[in-house]
This record gives C-alpha cells, structure tokens and sequence, in this order.
C-alpha cells in the first residue's frame, strides 16, 4: 500500500529453512517446521502446535521473509474507494484479493501474489465499470419517472 | 527536475481531483433529494451499504462538521486519515523516485475486511439506527 518500510531493497535473500518473517513487532506467527516433512529432524518440534491457528502440515515449502524488489500493487485504495464511494460487493472481494496479495508476498509466494494482483486489478476495474452502468441505469430510471408522470399530468389536464 | 515533476504529476492529479469532489460535494447538497441518484446497491436490495451515507458524510466534512459527519458513516470519516496517510507516502515515494518496497500486514488488510462487512451488517439491524445513514 505505500512506501518505505522495515524491508530494505538491499535485504539479503534469507536462507532456506532459516525462519524469517517481519520485523517490528508484527504478530505473525512462524509457521511450519523449518526441517522439511519426511526428514527425521532431530528433535525439532511438532508443527502443529503453532499458535497462529493454521492448520497442520499446511506450509509444504520452508518459510522465507518477502522477497526482494517491490511488492505487487495490491490495489487496496481502489478497493477501498470503490466499497465506501460506490457501495458495490465487488469492492468487498477487490478487498479479499489485495489482502491475499500482501499475504502471499510476505510468505515469498511471488507467483500467488502476482496472481492475486491481477484479481485485484480486475474486480476494482469491474466495480467502477458496475458503478458506471448502474449510475446511468438510475439516471435512465429517473428520466423514466420523469416522462411517466408529464405523460399523465398532460392525459389529466383539462 | 523535469522527471521530478512527471513523478509527481500521479499524487497532483489525485489530489486536485479529491480537491474538485469535495468541493462539488460541499457545494451541491446531497441530503436535498434529486441532487445525486440513489445509492445503487439502496435502490436495489432496500439495505444500506457500507458506503451509504458517504456523500452526506464528505458534505458535512467539507463544512468541518464532523460530528453529522459520523453520523452518516463513520467509515467514510475514518477513510480520510488512512487515504491522506497513503497519499502522503505516495507523494514522498514518487518525490524521491523509490519503487514502493513495503507491503501492509495482511492482518491489518484482513481487519479492515472484516470491520467493513460487519459494519455493513450492523448498520442494518433493528435497534443500531445510529450506525444507520
């Protein structure tokens, strides 16, 4: 959503399995393992006791920090523009997919955050193009209304 | 300097927009009938939408009554300081020409999913009228 933050365009790339997630006093939980599944780890423990809810054996990759470079626009001052200003249910999943685009990205899913993105784009452009046809519907209502009611007001005039 | 200005021509242009809405919204009165169409989503289903009530909202704000302005959605109200925060980073980005590096806490995305379709539910039920347009 906006500028300068914890992550430095510079940050080194994490190793893989070394748990890193953000700075800053965020309440993200680790999650996962950092030994892949199917490796005795020793004395590692279990990944289902994380208290961050997620379910078990659910990371299937080791955990890394975002990933260097920009983050996808996510889209989010649209969705939330078009919630507030223009009242639509596609705002609402506009909202849905730019929050899965910051969540995938802090997790290092570059793909899935790229993809989310592109549904964000698509469903805040799909609610101002509602918003637009519906805005000329009502207008075309009114105007009706408004004909509708000269049209009786000339029948019953002496 | 002229990179500077192109950089900078994306917040100007938002901010000079924001600047006419207010200013027509101030201007023209929403809560006379016929100014503004209805709210679409009112019009159709009869329930408020979380937005209903923003333009009687960003009118009473541009007469800095804040106060009617809560009254008729304090979503609306709350989204100024959160857009002119964003904005303001926007600008300072496009300024110093910096690819934007930071992403919101998806909790933080997800709380404001979840206080919209809440409010949005709320402010529909009997006996939360003042949540109501």
């Amino acid at each position: 959503m906006s500028t300068d933050g914890p992550y430095p365009p510079s940050a080194p790339e994490p190793e893989p399995g070394t748990p890193s997630w953000p700075a800053g006093g965020q309440q993200q939980p680790p999650y996962g393992a950092p030994a892949p599944y199917g490796q005795p780890g020793p004395a590692q423990p279990p990944a289902y006791q994380q208290p961050g809810g997620y379910p078990a054996g659910y990371p299937a990759q080791p955990v890394y920090g975002p990933p260097a470079g920009p983050p996808p626009d996510n889209y989010l001052v649209w969705a939330i523009l078009s919630t507030v200003l223009c009242c639509l249910p596609l705002g609402i999943v506009s909202i849905v997919y730019a929050a899965q685009v910051n969540d995938k990205w802090l997790r290092g899913d570059v793909a899935g955050a790229t993809e989310s993105a592109r549904k964000a784009k698509q469903f805040a452009t799909w609610s101002a193009i509602t918003y637009g046809v519906l805005l000329v519907l009502v207008v075309i209502f009114y105007i009706g209304i408004f004909a509708v009611a000269l049209g009786t007001g000339a029948s019953t005039a002496p | 300097m002229t990179s500077a200005a192109r950089r900078l021509a994306g917040p100007a242009g938002a901010a000079a927009l924001a600047a006419a809405v207010v200013g027509y919204v101030g201007a023209v009165d929403p809560n006379q009938a016929g100014h503004y169409p209805t709210c679409p989503f009112l019009f159709l289903t009869g329930f408020y939408c979380p937005g209903c009530g923003s333009l009687r909202a960003i009118h009473a704000m541009a007469h800095l009554d804040l106060l009617t302005a809560v009254d008729r959605n304090p979503l609306t109200v709350a989204a100024v300081p959160l857009l002119l925060w964003t904005w303001l980073r926007w600008t300072r980005r496009a300024a110093r020409g910096r690819a934007r590096t930071w992403a919101a806490p998806p909790w933080a995305v997800w709380s404001l999913l979840g206080v919209i379709l809440g409010f949005w539910v709320l402010r529909n039920v009997p006996g939360l009228e003042w949540l109501a347009p």
